[in-house]
């Protein structure tokens, strides 16, 4: 009787330890708990990054299903899914709205004009496509960091009444599309529809 | 003393003056000195979200960059320590804080090292009574058997 519990606890100690490393080696460390999921999006009063006359809040967000893009020109991996992005919108009218920030435009040393951001934007879109209904202006940084973003590129799935869905943080391409957000997504348009 | 090693002992004292200089990085300034080392003590003690291993005072990403600002702000609006580090959690979970909090998924972490030293303890403890015991009924009931052999 003894000698079997001698053997059985270290053994179950053992196969414990083995399966908590081995879950371990498929867990991503990057994968984080979004505060923003379920919420509402945080207040925000931010301009048009190409009318900067023209300002917009949380209640512009309203009423219709969105996929709120955090972007930048010099985000690499937004280039990429660019072209993607494009064809959701113009295949499936998928609604893109841009949350555009600037890594340059350091808001205590400000050395680039909007000017200049501006060009960068037009010239990135008009070569990868323009996957945007309008492109909101994160001046200073802000409202992303509200949100919890921590780099680019970053999507919120936001439904109809303004509540933030889903939090991905990543790019998104068919594989991610069609099993991760695309259904989702899809899910949120029939929520819409039945106004619920 | 030849000129090179003039030159040598001032290149090697050269060096000691350029260190200082790496030194500088951002401007925050504060009136007092509390609100400098409370400042110090939370960059140190929050975590990039972006670069995992490193806390925002070390990280050079944009991220960090901004936490770094929007704690100054904070504790320039007058923000106790705590309040700063609510207002990072709410936007970045428990991630953003080095020291986890204790709740049902974390308090393994205290748990499971007193146990182990519980059981270990109990164990040490128990053993060689218990050794003692057996070895004296076994002893007993060889002495009565040889006893029994005596007497038939």
């Amino acid at each position: 009787m003894k000698k079997t519990w001698l053997f059985l606890i270290p053994v179950s100690v053992f196969l414990v330890l083995v399966i908590f490393l081995y879950l371990g080696l498929f867990s991503n460390p990057r994968q984080m708990d979004s505060q923003a999921d379920g919420k509402p999006l945080p207040a925000f009063s931010l301009p048009d990054l190409m009318a900067p006359n023209t300002t917009y809040t949380p209640d512009d967000l309203k009423g219709e299903v969105t996929i709120l893009n955090v972007w930048g020109v010099w985000c690499v991996t937004c280039a990429v899914e660019m072209p993607y992005l494009t064809t959701l919108r113009q295949e499936q009218g998928v609604r893109f709205v841009g949350l555009y920030f600037d890594q340059d435009l350091d808001p205590d040393f400000g050395t680039k004009t909007l000017t200049r951001v501006q060009q960068e934007v037009t010239d990135m879109l008009s070569r990868y496509g323009n996957p945007y209904q309008y492109n909101i202006f994160d001046v200073y940084r802000d409202t992303s960091l509200d949100l919890g973003v921590t780099g680019a590129p970053e999507h919120f799935l936001i439904d109809h009444r303004g509540v933030v869905r889903m939090h991905h943080i990543g790019d998104i391409n068919q594989r991610v599309w069609e099993s991760k957000i695309g259904p989702r997504y899809r899910a949120l348009l029939k929520e819409k529809e039945e106004g619920s | 003393m030849t000129i090179q090693k003039i030159r040598g002992v001032l290149l090697v004292g050269l060096c000691f003056f350029i260190l200082p200089v790496f030194c500088v990085e951002d401007n925050f300034s504060f009136d007092e000195p509390a609100q400098r080392a409370m400042f110090l003590e939370l960059t140190a003690s929050l975590r990039c979200p972006m670069c995992q291993n490193q806390n925002i005072a070390d990280s050079d990403a944009m991220i960090a960059h901004d936490m770094r600002r929007k704690v100054y702000a904070l504790l320039k609006e007058g923000k106790s320590e705590q309040e700063v580090i609510d207002y990072m959690k709410a936007r970045y979970g428990d991630f953003v804080y080095y020291r986890p909090p204790l709740n049902a998924a974390t308090l393994w972490l205290w748990a499971l090292p007193v146990l182990f030293i519980g059981f270990v303890a109990v164990y040490l403890f128990r053993k060689p009574r218990k050794i003692e015991v057996e070895n004296r009924e076994e002893k007993l009931k060889e002495a009565e058997a040889l006893l029994k052999q005596d007497d038939l």
